[in-house]
């Protein structure tokens, strides 16, 4: 193992965990203003992977400029989902519920997906998603590093729109505590039913880089999901800024252990490190201190 | 009176059962009847540690895979001959499953319960990444057990009437702790976690107890999948969707009753089996699932078996403003079947 | 309490119900092979589980293709002994479970009088199992791994060369090089997967000592993203990499990653991936495809007459070209030809009567070549291919001196050109 190696870890860690930080931000925001576990997120990263694929061969279209396109539309699939389903559940079993509807979508969305674009695994294609260029002696590759731009404006938008913004103001009450927000007057179903759309949308983004550097096909997303997940559990679930870092960090420490010791105990390792950081902080990095108790 | 008449239907429900393999002769049918009720036994399981106590796990497959692989290794190990004594390592199965269970449940249950869920599916990613990379299981390879040489005319016999045993031993083991002290501990830790700690009750205890003896059954539905197929895969007896699909069958059915997990592992398990073998459009059969589960959570949210009972306590009203006697069976096989 | 009597009536009455659907699914039943004779005219059924969705999709609907072509030639031709062939396939979404209720339908209730093999030394191992206690036959194209044929089964034939033998033409040529022009630094990466482990095992042992190892790791079978991994291989910087791949997307996501970093490896073969034909180009591109080297026992072009007749007719069929035809078609196409050969020689469809054939070292032939097993089922008359991608074509280039080969493209030219 040389230092080159570890230099290389640490730069693919931070680059492309900032795009799982910003698919697992969307999941976070849904979670901690609607109590819902979304694990169709992973398919809907899948989804907007394929609109960009799709727009790209059939149009022509740059698959960031595509996003003009895929973020709108996967909004509205997003408003579209909640207004059908999750307006319907209530009570203490929700969490739990909205696991099995979740995924019931998913497995709408994935046979829809097989029967339009076959299983034949794909990538999307771009000048710039085979080409690097050298800074300080190391290759970095355009794609990474425009994926890492692109979550970076993303996630600041995000940031403006909640602490700049009075809508972003109402998202925060509700993240806070859902009934006192909606004693101070803020709608909480619009807020929620927005913020779905905005948690999906970010898959859009998310999805074209992943579809940029990996081939995918429709079940790519199950291994998606449980990454999704143990970001946004490890971060504390509901919790932004920690979506970003945990992302940021587990997939680094998962590159450093394929390098260090070996690949076959770098995924172990991303969800060993969640076991143990909740065996001393049951409530996740940047969670709360006492979780609601549903 | 009413205790023994409902003891006479749990009587005629199990004689039935007992008589299953005598209609069902085919091979390919009686495989699926064993799975049927080996998934029945775990979501029997699954729901008194989940239903009752609202900690929905979703990474129990991790036990399941423990009685499989404990199966595997140690009739490998000792040698145990391919012939009805390995039946004797299920229960080792269940066992080994419980020892995994209680350092699981240690981390798992300091959490609450939205974090549950998640830490449960990592917890279940541990193991199944362990088994696919550890040596001593074989890789990807897995393992392979030793042969059974029965003719396949009955192959499934024995296999059938174990897998019930392990269901009635699941449903009396649920239905004892509905009605214990313990379980109405369960209860209260669902309907508020807070106020039963601040009642006295020894809620982490409560709930590790609880989830260690659900992985016992887990422990032995594995190990009994894995002597009946001969063959064991580290991604398929630890499978992600196994926990989608108990969760699935206990909330079909009605999550936190007795009846509703056995009704829901029945019928879900054994029409997907005969659904997938029929009809092998995969895409198609993912829709039509995945609307088929959207239309039963959305219309049915609280499972057949509150949903039934809701509408026969209407009826029963309405029949009874009416002055008639009710008649019950019509209305039950419609609701099932719908 | 009176309501609760009367759903344990109802668990009752779905009992009932539920058992009632059941048997009457299952009306006709059957247990012991066929007897091997069948009604003059009337169709012999061969039974097959296949990956029509999951994780072995792509190769699944790979071998129904080929599996279809030769029946529809068989049956152009008169039939199996004057009986038209029907397939009855059905999917098994990549699950060992599934794939043995598939074969116990197919026999059971389906009466199938033949099985063929399913996709993967996964899902082989468990169907030859099953279809072992019926007493049937299953030959098979792609179960080649190791453990299929440790099992210690009679019933399992497999049609193609065992994988472990893949990479010997390649390890002979790369040790055959003069010392002056033999590559210094060689790097071993696989998925720890049944199918290439093995594969690439034996052809570390081959090359042994003549190249300095500088590389050597496993990767988990179920990684997707391969970033880091392919990085790591990069940054070792060896002239020649062995991959030991199941797939297209892993290839893919390593040349993609060495070609970020600007290393060219001077050879580089995958153990899967390339051979996929235009599966493989349309996720690399035809430019990068360039150099890129796979082990197999047959390819498109093979002259051999059988196969060119078979990739004509394939690519009338679905289009394409013949270097585009997938490696499994042909494995499938092998499987119905081999089986073909036993029922002819045997005069009928008894099982115990192909197997004692089969193990009979009597030599066949097929798509792929010649075929003959050995007391394991394993096909030792087969000769293992190294083939490249040269300039958009895919070329065989290993073994040296056979009539087939071409000069091999060495160094690999770099990515892109």
């Amino acid at each position: 193992m040389n230092s080159s190696a570890l230099i290389h870890a640490v730069i693919d860690g931070v680059l492309t965990g900032s795009v799982y930080a910003l698919m697992a931000t969307g999941l976070t925001l849904i979670f901690g203003v609607m109590d819902i576990i979304n694990v169709a997120q992973g398919i809907f990263v899948i989804l907007g992977a394929y609109l960009s694929y799709a727009l790209s061969v059939h149009w022509g279209i740059d698959p960031f400029v595509g996003l003009a396109i895929t973020i709108p539309t996967l909004f509205f699939v997003g408003i579209a989902v909640e207004k059908a389903f999750f307006g319907r559940l209530k009570g203490p079993e929700k969490t739990a519920m909205s696991i099995l509807v979740t995924y019931a979508i998913s497995l709408v969305i994935e046979g829809t997906l097989n029967m339009v674009f076959t299983v034949n695994y794909v990538q999307i294609q771009a000048w710039y998603v085979n080409k690097s260029f050298r800074l300080f002696g190391v290759w970095f590759p355009y794609i990474y590093v425009f994926g890492f731009i692109m979550a970076a404006i993303m996630l600041s938008g995000l940031y403006i729109l909640l602490y700049r913004t009075r809508f972003g103001a109402s998202i925060r009450a509700s993240l806070a505590d859902q009934t006192a927000a909606a004693l101070v007057g803020i709608d909480v179903r619009r807020v929620s039913t927005i913020c779905f759309g905005i948690g999906i949308a970010l898959t859009a983004p998310g999805g074209m880089i992943f579809g940029a550097t990996n081939t995918f096909n429709a079940s790519t997303s199950y291994d998606l999901i449980s990454r999704l997940l143990t970001i946004i559990v490890l971060g504390g679930m509901g919790s932004l800024g920690g979506a970003l870092l945990a992302g940021i960090l587990m997939v680094t420490l998962e590159d450093l252990v394929g390098v260090i010791w070996s690949p076959v105990w770098s995924t172990l390792s991303f969800f060993l490190v969640l076991v143990i950081v909740l065996s001393v902080r049951p409530q996740g990095l940047f969670g709360k201190q006492s979780a609601r108790v549903a | 009176m009413l205790l023994q008449k409902k003891n006479l239907l749990w009587v005629v429900a199990l004689v039935i059962a007992l008589f299953v393999p005598q209609m069902i002769t085919n091979p390919a049918y009686r495989q699926i009847a064993v799975i049927t009720l080996i998934f029945t036994a775990c979501t029997t399981s699954w729901n008194m540690f989940s239903g009752y106590s609202g900690y929905v796990a979703l990474g129990s497959a991790a036990f399941y895979g423990t009685g499989a692989y404990t199966m595997a290794l140690v009739a490998n190990h000792m040698h145990v001959p391919g012939n009805g004594d390995m039946f004797w390592l299920v229960p080792l199965g269940g066992l080994a499953a419980v020892l995994v269970a209680i350092p699981v449940g240690l981390v798992a249950l300091r959490v609450r319960r939205h974090t549950f869920v998640v830490i449960t599916i990592a917890i279940f990613f541990v193991f199944q990444l362990s088994a696919i990379n550890a040596n001593f299981t074989g890789g990807t390879g897995g393992l392979t057990l030793p042969y059974v040489p029965w003719q396949i005319q009955n192959y499934h016999l024995p296999f059938y009437y174990v897998a019930l045993v392990v269901l009635v031993f699941a449903i009396l083991l649920s239905a004892g702790v509905r009605r214990s002290r313990f379980g109405l501990q369960l209860l209260a830790i669902r309907d508020d976690e807070d106020r039963a700690l601040g009642l006295g009750v020894k809620v982490f205890q409560v709930k590790l107890t609880g989830f260690a003896m659900s992985a016992f059954t887990f422990g032995m539905g594995g190990a009994l999948y894995a002597m009946m197929q001969g063959q064991i895969y580290p991604q398929f007896v630890f499978d992600p969707m196994f926990d989608i699909t108990i969760a699935l069958m206990a909330f079909f059915g009605g999550f936190g009753t007795l009846l509703g997990p056995i009704i829901g592992g029945l019928v879900l398990e054994s029409a997907q089996q005969y659904l997938t073998v029929t009809y092998s459009n995969g895409s198609l059969y993912l829709i039509l699932f995945g609307v088929l589960f959207l239309l039963v959570i959305l219309f049915m949210p609280q499972g057949i078996v509150v949903f039934v009972r809701d509408r026969m306590a209407q009826r029963q009203d309405r029949l009874e403003s009416a002055t008639k006697p009710a008649s019950t069976e019509t209305p039950v096989a419609q609701g099932v079947h719908s | 309490m009176k309501r609760k009597g009367k759903l344990f009536r109802a668990f009752g009455a779905t009992s009932v119900a539920a058992v009632t659907a059941m048997t009457m699914a299952a009306t006709t039943t059957s247990g012991a092979a066929s007897n091997g004779t069948l009604a003059k005219g009337a169709p012999v059924t061969i039974g097959i589980s296949l990956s029509l969705s999951g994780d072995f999709s792509a190769d699944g609907l790979a071998y129904q293709q080929g599996y279809k072509l030769w029946a529809a030639d068989v049956n152009r031709a008169g039939g199996l002994l004057g009986h038209p062939v029907k397939l009855d396939i059905v999917s098994d979404a990549s699950s060992p479970t599934q794939v043995v209720t598939n074969y116990q339908k197919l026999i059971s209730t389906d009466h199938v009088n033949l099985t063929f093999g399913p996709f993967s030394t996964l899902l082989t191992l468990p169907a030859a199992q099953t279809v072992n206690r019926y007493g049937y036959a299953m030959i098979e194209g792609a179960g080649g791994g190791p453990s299929v044929f440790q099992a210690g089964l009679k019933n399992v034939f497999d049609v193609t060369l065992p994988v472990a033998y893949d990479l010997q033409p390649f390890a002979k040529w790369l040790t055959s090089l003069p010392a002056s022009t033999r590559p210094k630094t060689i790097s071993y990466v696989t998925s720890n997967d049944p199918f290439t482990q093995p594969v690439v095992q034996e052809a570390q042992k081959l090359i042994g000592k003549s190249v300095k190892t500088v590389y050597n790791n496993v990767f988990p079978a179920e990684a997707t993203d391969f970033t880091s991994i392919a990085d790591a291989v990069a940054a070792a910087k060896a002239q020649v990499v062995v991959l030991g791949s199941v797939d297209v997307p892993t290839v893919s996501a390593f040349m993609q990653a060495f070609e970020q970093a600007h290393y060219t490896p001077e050879a580089f073969i995958a153990t899967a991936g390339p051979d996929q034909g235009a599966a493989f180009i349309k996720a690399v591109g035809a430019k990068n495809a360039d150099g890129m080297m796979v082990p197999n026992s047959w390819y498109g072009q093979s002259k051999n007459p059988q196969s060119m007749k078979m990739v004509a007719e394939y690519v009338k069929q679905y289009g394409g070209t013949a270097a585009g035809v997938n490696a499994d078609i042909a494995e499938a196409y092998a499987v119905g030809q081999v089986m073909a050969q036993a029922v002819t020689a045997t005069k009928g469809f008894d099982n115990s009567k192909i197997i004692k054939y089969l193990h009979s070292g009597v030599t066949l032939n097929s798509v792929q070549g010649s075929v003959k097993f050995n007391a394991l089922g394993m096909n030792t008359a087969q000769t293992a291919y190294t083939f490249q991608w040269q300039g958009s074509k895919f070329v065989e280039v290993n073994p040296v001196g056979d009539p087939g080969a071409v000069k091999i493209l060495f160094p690999k030219p770099a990515w892109g050109n």
